[in-house]
């Protein structure tokens, strides 16, 4: 699998750190920042005391069009990595360098508020996407036949039941084409009767996908998807490899 | 300073995406209502009247015509600024979902709330200036001859003070109690109600208060048609700097929001 790749790198990590500020609302006071001023800083050591390295030394590569799963406990980094990547946390030390723009599939709610309706929240997202309106209609059409909400597209969504606003927003998120996408397996898809098509769907979006980046915990989705895992634990890459072989040492050493 | 253009480039290319979903917020805000947006400029010019008719008698005003153009204009312009501080604080929070899961720069978010105000500000604004033409006919003239510059510099500023106030906001939790007491003040210490003259040897006050200066720019320029641009320009620089630093700041930030919110 490794060596059917384009070898054009997509993604680079050398010795990656991320730390987030933990209760940092204590830290986050006027008080306290008077207090830093007038102390000469003496306490910014306490406070800044409380922080988690959630990525711990990152370093990997990868190429356009590899499929790479990202196998770990809950806590472990998956989604810290994927938000990493996509450009929603930067880094605080270390080489990261994305060479195309990743598209993060972790979005669990509209661009627009509730108060506004559906279709304002289609209008805004595909002026995001787009910056203009030309193809809007077909969009548009393609969205509601899909997520079958009929006129209610002209509604507030918040009188959207949760399954209507979740299939919007997955019938949103699943369209178009993206050259490297970072998807995590919490990625709603509504209502039960929704979900075979949903998975339908979701496979031939991830497959038009470049390249792809899949967090999960299920060793079937990951199989279906991908052909190389990189393995978490508390932050790190533990192993990089094949995904059958990276399966293999999560299961043995990991659980 | 490369960090900041290329934020505004940002700003630039989903300029689309933000003033339309401000626009639908401005329409929704009235969808059920008779009069629609005309609400904004109404609810200003019930309270210039009420303001003018009050005041006026207080401050016994011998040219009751030309207070209320000055009580009038000063009020809406003054309701902008306070309407767009006022909202500072807590825009990164009420988009914080946004901010945790997807890679929108956050610039996107301030331009939507600056032209949410900005759409509210020329509604209200426009009612507002042919109400007092009734009183003062030149108005739009004046608007048009030398009030476009200040109109600038005043839609610049309610773009920047709001973000420098947000990045604060986010930053310390309890800096959004302090926002309307710091506004209360603010609008008893700028001539809006009364002429600055009135304030006498605490006058040197306004000359420092950077929101009397955006509001009588503007202000001066409508009822007087001020000829020299040189105040406007030098405000404008004011702002363009004012404008650098709240979006250098911004991207300098960036990194801690998703954690902050």
């Amino acid at each position: 699998m490794m060596d059917t790749v384009n070898s054009a790198l997509v993604l680079e990590l050398q010795d990656v750190w991320l730390r987030i500020p933990v209760n940092a609302r204590e830290t986050r006071t006027l008080k306290k920042a008077l207090i830093r001023s007038v102390t000469g800083g003496a306490l910014s050591q306490t406070s800044r005391g409380a922080e988690i390295a959630a990525l711990r030394g990152v370093s990997c590569r990868i190429n356009h069009g590899e499929r790479v799963a990202l196998i770990g406990h809950n806590g472990a980094g998956k989604s810290t990595f994927l938000r990493l990547i996509s450009g929603i946390y930067m880094a605080s030390s270390g080489l990261f360098k994305a060479y195309s723009p990743v598209f993060p599939m972790i979005q669990k709610s509209f661009i627009t508020g509730a108060e506004l309706s559906g279709l304002q929240a289609v209008k805004g997202h595909y002026l995001l996407m787009h910056g203009n309106l030309r193809g809007f209609s077909a969009f548009l059409q393609e969205i509601v036949e899909f997520s079958e909400l009929g006129d209610f597209i002209h509604l507030p969504m918040k009188g959207y039941s949760e399954g209507m606003s979740a299939r919007l927003l997955f019938a949103l998120l699943t369209s178009g084409n993206h050259d490297c996408l970072a998807l995590d397996e919490g990625f709603g898809a509504g209502d039960a009767r929704f979900f075979e098509r949903a998975q339908q769907r979701l496979g031939e979006f991830i497959d038009a996908a470049g390249t792809l980046l899949l967090a999960s915990h299920s060793d079937a989705l990951l199989r279906q998807f991908c052909g190389r895992g990189l393995v978490f634990s508390q932050g790190e890459i533990i192993f990089d490899g094949a995904l059958e072989d990276s399966l293999s040492y999560y299961h043995e050493y990991c659980c | 300073m490369n960090t900041v253009v290329s934020a505004l480039r940002v700003g630039w290319r989903t300029r689309r995406a933000w003033w339309f979903t401000a626009t639908a917020r401005t329409r929704e805000r009235f969808a059920r209502t008779a009069l629609g947006s005309f609400w904004l400029g109404l609810s200003n010019l019930l309270s210039i009247a009420v303001l003018s008719f009050v005041y006026g008698a207080v401050f016994k005003v011998k040219d009751f015509n030309s207070y209320v153009v000055y009580l009038g204009i000063g009020l809406v312009v003054w309701n902008t600024i306070a309407a767009a501080v006022q909202a500072a604080p807590n825009l990164f929070k009420t988009n914080a979902g946004n901010i945790k899961n997807t890679n929108i720069h956050p610039i996107f978010y301030s331009l939507e709330e600056w032209s949410f105000q900005v759409q509210t500000f020329l509604q209200s604004f426009g009612l507002v200036l042919l109400a007092l033409s009734f009183f003062q006919p030149d108005l739009i003239l004046h608007l048009c001859t030398s009030g476009l510059l200040p109109l600038l510099n005043l839609l610049l500023f309610i773009y920047w003070l709001p973000l420098l106030l947000c990045l604060v906001g986010a930053r310390y939790e309890d800096f959004f109690q302090l926002v309307p007491i710091a506004l209360q003040l603010m609008f008893l210490l700028t001539p809006i109600l009364y002429k600055k003259e009135t304030l006498g040897s605490l006058g040197w006050t306004a000359d420092f208060n950077p929101l009397y200066r955006v509001l009588s720019n503007l202000r001066q320029a409508l009822i007087q048609d001020e000829s020299s641009p040189i105040p406007s320009l030098i405000l404008l620089a004011m702002n363009i700097a004012g404008l650098s630093i709240s979006v250098w700041l911004l991207e300098r930030q960036r990194k801690n929001l998703p954690f902050w919110v």
